[in-house]
């Protein structure tokens, strides 16, 4: 086949030894590339009950056959391993010339297990690794520890690294790289745990040829035109800060910690009063035709901060903790770059001591250092002590599940995650699909592996309709979204197409030269999500891990009950074939052509 | 406006909303259709970029929410009462 170089580097950072290993066609014809790939990977390397914190635990860096062939928005790097936030798969993308220079090695993927003997940064260049000293860089950002290495290194390097966060294990520190985040499930921990403070890659290598260059090329070209039509309007417009007063006014704006639906403040926080009043500039990610970035800087007194923000972070640092000042959340969204976390995860667990402080349970240290709601200081001292792991931040580093589970005093009631995994900006209350999406995703309640809500903010489903109908749709959102995270495309591009599945089967089969049609590209996503869904059920998942917190499902102001939650769940289980305990019989794997790929006795054979 | 036809509130949200400097206007108009031309017409901003002028219908980008209810449909009846916001079609992160 062609565009990828059908074989992956597996590094031990515990002996300092690097092995190259061949990937059979096979895996990309079913999986992609990408997250597929990277999630086969993980699936692998990964034993049962390995401890997310500890060497066993593989991190998983994977690029895609579109890297590299000119396909605007398609130079995204998969990042995989087990989440400390989860216990079950931790996948994130983050778009980047780290992906390109990985691609340009000869690789397809890196495979890193181990811990160095000690602070460590590693270095790829082309197929020769290097692990130098990394202890120098203790304490640095992200962004500083990059310029570091690079400097020390040569330019030609690009730099994933992790900050403060991701150096004392905060569960849902980030991995940074060109000022892109792998932000969510705590890939940045995983990196601390290996002492691994950066990975630098040069790749000189030239990039695998296509096997239509003249067809890519044309279809690329259509892609970059309309990727610059209306789909993407709103993106390249205003950016997705333009959700937050829009969400409000709909009742769909998590509010302090999902108490309510609506912010009374949101138009001091909206996308459009940040536009008119703090944006400098938009920039593009790395081979992006669109141009989704906006930038904004503060405007008070205090010292200025310039800062990348989309709506994910406004809600979090805003709306949910209370805050109405703008300057404060941009100066939160920087204070979480700068310590490398993810924001979802660092406004919820903030969000949930703010709770636990307005219900009088007590939380460690000294009360006058606790957050409360609306409290713009208190979410600033907050993300700082977390990120040092100091005082109340060291609880909270936990993340609000593990968080409320060592404080107790009913605090369960309002940690607000599903399978540890704090929920993003969208309400489900009033949002059934996206309800049932939080419910069953396999990282736990995210709106990037299934954009179910698309369904809820449509017309393509009447709210009386029936619970398999909104489990077709649930299913097919993520379908979807695999196929689109193992292309490494853009999800903002997903509107450009008139026939997603058609259309991308097209451009796989011009990038491959491996017959591909939509109901294959169509089975491929399914197939990936089951492979995300056996790596969970291997680590210890059950039925009970697919739910929503129980202040969701009280069924006030129209919104679910427990019972219709399981409803739509049961629905979503026969839609994907499986039975009532969400397991995957063997006649399902077989179907899917995952049986023998994904036989235990090839798991980790080759370096066993 | 012609005799008999209702003033309908319309609530704009984004690009709608910084094109025209306003949260809200109002404009006469039975259908969605005549809602979104009267748009265009009282609005001349929004010409072109959320309402095509040839066929004075709002672009793939946007739609509207009527009562609660997402809908691209023009034919749909609107009436003092309603509730009509108009926004951009796409939410959402992309990673």
């Amino acid at each position: 086949m062609n565009a990828v170089h059908g074989r992956y580097l597996h590094i031990d950072l515990s002996s300092g030894t690097a092995r190259a290993y061949p990937l059979s066609e096979d895996v990309f014809a079913r999986l992609i590339g990408g997250t597929g790939l990277a999630s086969y990977l993980l699936y692998r390397f990964c034993p049962p009950g390995a401890d997310p914190l500890g060497p066993e635990n593989p991190l998983v860096f994977a690029s895609s056959p579109f890297i590299g062939t000119g396909i605007t928005t398609a130079s995204k790097i998969a990042v995989a391993a087990k989440s400390p936030q989860t216990g079950m798969i931790g996948d994130s993308l983050s778009s980047s010339y780290l992906a390109l220079a990985l691609k340009r090695t000869s690789y397809d993927a890196l495979v890193i297990t181990g811990q160095a003997p000690g602070w460590t940064v590693l270095a790829v260049d082309d197929g020769e690794i290097r692990l130098l000293p990394g202890s120098d860089l203790l304490g640095l950002d992200p962004a500083a520890t990059a310029g570091a290495v690079r400097a020390e290194l040569g330019s030609g390097f690009r730099v994933a690294a992790i900050g403060v966060a991701g150096e004392r294990g905060v569960r849902y520190a980030s991995i940074s790289n060109d000022g892109r985040l792998a932000g969510r499930t705590g890939t940045g921990a995983v990196m601390g745990s290996k002492r691994l403070k950066a990975l630098a890659v040069r790749g000189t290598q030239r990039l695998p040829a296509v096997a239509d260059p003249r067809g890519v090329v044309r279809a690329a070209r259509e892609l970059a035109a309309r990727s610059l039509g209306p789909g993407t309007a709103k993106y390249r417009e205003l950016g997705t800060a333009a959700n937050l007063a829009f969400f409000s006014r709909l009742g769909v704006l998590p509010t302090r910690n999902f108490q309510a639906g609506t912010f009374e403040a949101a138009e001091a926080i909206s996308g459009e009063r940040l536009f008119l009043e703090h944006r400098t500039d938009k920039h593009g990610c790395a081979a992006c035709t669109i141009g989704c970035e906006h930038h904004y800087r503060t405007r008070d007194a205090g010292e200025a901060v310039e800062v990348r923000l989309e709506y994910e972070s406004l809600f979090a640092l805003g709306s949910l903790c209370g805050v109405s000042d703008p300057n404060a959340v941009l100066r939160a969204a920087a204070l979480c770059d700068r310590y490398g976390m993810d924001a979802i995860s660092t406004g919820s667990t903030i969000a949930w001591a703010m709770e636990c402080v307005e219900r009088g349970v007590r939380l460690p240290g000294r009360p006058e250092e606790w957050p409360r709601f609306g409290d713009a200081e208190g979410l600033l001292r907050t993300i700082e002590a977390i990120g040092e792991r100091r005082g109340l931040g060291d609880l909270l580093a936990e993340g609000s599940r593990r968080a409320a589970e060592i404080t107790g005093q009913g605090s369960e009631a309002w940690a607000m995650h599903v399978k540890g995994l704090e929920l993003p900006g969208y309400d489900p209350r009033k949002l059934k699909a996206m309800a049932l999406g939080f419910a069953v995703s396999t990282r736990g309640a995210c709106h990037n592996r299934s954009s179910a809500y698309e369904v809820d903010f449509s017309d393509q489903l009447d709210p009386q309709a029936e619970a398999l109908a909104w489990a077709r749709a649930a299913a097919s959102s993520e379908d979807r979204a695999a196929v689109l995270d193992s292309l490494t495309v853009c999800k903002f591009l997903r509107h450009c197409f008139s026939d997603f599945f058609a259309e991308a089967a097209d451009l796989f089969e011009r990038v491959t030269g491996l017959p591909m049609s939509a109901d294959e590209l169509r089975l491929a996503g399914e197939r990936i999500n089951t492979v995300k869904k056996l790596f969970n059920i291997r680590q210890g998942w059950t039925r009970g891990d697919d739910t929503l917190p129980s202040r969701l499902l009280s069924g006030e102001a129209g919104g679910l009950t427990a019972a219709e939650l399981d409803r739509l769940i049961q629905a979503y289980y026969r839609v994907r074939g499986w039975d009532e305990q969400g397991q995957v019989p063997p006649e399902r794997l077989r179907d899917l052509g995952l049986a023998d790929l994904l036989a235990d006795g090839r798991m980790m054979r080759e370096y066993a | 406006m012609s005799t008999g036809t209702a003033t309908v509130r319309v609530e704009l949200f984004g690009v709608p909303q910084l094109l025209t400097g306003r949260r809200q206007v109002e404009v006469p108009g039975r259908t969605l259709r005549e809602v979104a031309g009267a748009l265009a017409r009282e609005f001349p901003a929004l010409a072109g970029s959320v309402v095509d002028p040839a066929t004075g219908w709002i672009n793939g980008g946007y739609l509207f929410v009527v009562d609660g209810r997402f809908t691209r449909d023009p034919s749909c009846p609107v009436g003092p009462e309603s509730s009509v916001l108009l926004v951009s079609a796409q939410a959402g992160g992309a990673s």
